[in-house]
């Protein structure tokens, strides 16, 4: 198994995906088990693409697109965060962890709020790894 | 020789088989041209040589197979890939056949719990039926075990396009799967924008009996849950989709528009996306009603 959790980002072409850019040229540090999937809106990511990732082996998947508002198609990122209600509530009845996704909303002038946005993410799912505690390994 | 139909069910209810039956004349003209070799429903067949029951299960060659039902047990998957052996092209018979269908709504918990539930009551007490042992772990659509030549959809799968997909094998014409939904095949009316809210499913809609399906507002607009848009068509051939007919929402049991596609994350996002509240609906799980197979369904996992 990957140390870390592969985790697929999809980051919208306008604001995440230049963050990340910026992060990069910052030299910032962040998991190097975060695979970005650049899309042109984050409101284009269907649910069915959240779901293949997990499906293929993905640990958890990430929808990060501009600030609530200030969508470069309008209200693209509105319609992810409706898509993103549904994706969370249906994750459970699909049979996983609904902590598997997340979306988050940054400018591309805000790569630490993007760097700090996979740490947890990525922490997350390290939890969610972890094995569970049983009664005797708790020390009775 | 006339090409030979063998026909078998596994984990299903017969609805397919009696479908083709239903279809008329059309089954007369298909009668004339195939021999039936094997048809357990219809008639009587031995599975085993041997008179203890033991031994592989014997099915007759044939060059077209229909099987309906899922796999939902070691014989069923025995049962299923005889038949594979033994008929040149495989049709997937039925929405249970190909998508899992009602059979896999079980693939929602253990199969353990299952039957637990099933059959020792609310008390606890009670056996499990010996029948019930060598169960799979879960539901299965039959393409998930063998290969499937000619997906049929459908619960039951409309009579006339039963016998017109098995001519078109034995004329050897090219089949054209429909890629059409339920709503790219309804008549009724769209105004744009409906309700915000889903309407309990005991609601009903809002027509005039008198007037035809055309005159009537889409039910999905209406605030009901029709699952039309996520749907594969052809349920009522050239005219309406037979539910709509009857002035209720479409229920899925064609399964997903495309192969591969989730009815549930399909029409949640379809009412999202229209600005309708998801959250209004009470059983999601259910919308996979038809197609939990292919490990869409499955048991919620325990939190510690």
């Amino acid at each position: 198994m990957n140390p870390e959790p592969v985790i697929i980002a999809f980051c919208c072409n306008w604001c995440s995906y230049s963050a990340a850019d910026l992060a990069g040229i910052s030299r910032m540090q962040y998991p190097g088990s975060i695979r970005i999937v650049r899309v042109m809106c984050s409101g284009m990511v269907h649910p069915e693409m959240v779901l293949h990732a997990l499906n293929k082996g993905a640990e958890g998947v990430m929808v990060i697109g501009c600030p609530l508002g200030e969508c470069h198609y309008i209200n693209g990122n509105e319609m992810a965060l409706a898509r993103s209600e549904v994706i969370a509530d249906t994750l459970e009845d699909l049979g996983y962890e609904r902590e598997r996704f997340q979306v988050a909303w940054l400018s591309s002038a805000e790569p630490e709020r993007l760097v700090e946005a996979f740490r947890e993410m990525s922490g997350r799912l390290a939890a969610l790894r972890a094995p569970v505690p049983t009664k005797a390994a708790a020390g009775e | 020789m006339r090409p030979r139909l063998s026909f078998e069910w596994l984990h299903a209810c017969s609805g397919c088989e009696i479908s083709l039956l239903n279809s008329g004349e059309g089954l007369l003209g298909l009668l004339e041209r195939v021999e039936i070799v094997h048809f357990p429903l219809l008639m009587d067949h031995k599975y085993r040589h041997r008179a203890d029951g033991a031994g592989e299960i014997d099915l007759p060659e044939a060059e077209i197979g229909l099987v309906s039902g899922g796999v939902a047990s070691e014989e069923h998957l025995a049962v299923l890939q005889a038949m594979r052996k033994s008929c040149t092209t495989l049709i997937g018979f039925g929405t249970c056949a190909t998508h899992g269908g009602i059979p896999a709504l079980r693939n929602q918990r253990p199969v353990a719990d299952a039957l637990q539930t099933v059959f020792a009551g609310a008390d606890g007490q009670g056996a499990i039926p010996a029948a019930m042992a060598g169960q799979l772990d879960r539901v299965y659509s039959i393409d998930e075990q063998v290969k499937v030549d000619v997906s049929l959809p459908g619960c039951p799968p409309r009579p006339e396009t039963i016998v017109e997909v098995i001519q078109a094998l034995l004329d050897r014409d090219s089949l054209q799967p429909s890629e059409k939904s339920v709503c790219e095949t309804c008549p009724t009316m769209r105004a744009g924008k409906g309700q915000a809210t889903v309407r309990r499913f005991l609601a009903n809609a809002e027509y005039d009996p008198g007037e035809p399906i055309d005159k009537m507002r889409c039910l999905l607009e209406q605030g009901l849950v029709c699952m039309g848009p996520v749907t594969a068509g052809g349920c009522g051939g050239k005219s309406a989709p037979l539910c709509i007919r009857a002035r209720v929402p479409c229920r899925g049991c064609y399964g997903p528009v495309r192969p591969g596609g989730n009815q549930l994350l399909d029409m949640l996002n379809a009412l999202a996306s229209n600005g309708m509240h998801h959250r209004d609906l009470v059983d999601r799980p259910s919308l996979l009603r038809f197609s939990g197979a292919h490990g869409l369904l499955r048991p919620v996992r325990r939190r510690n």
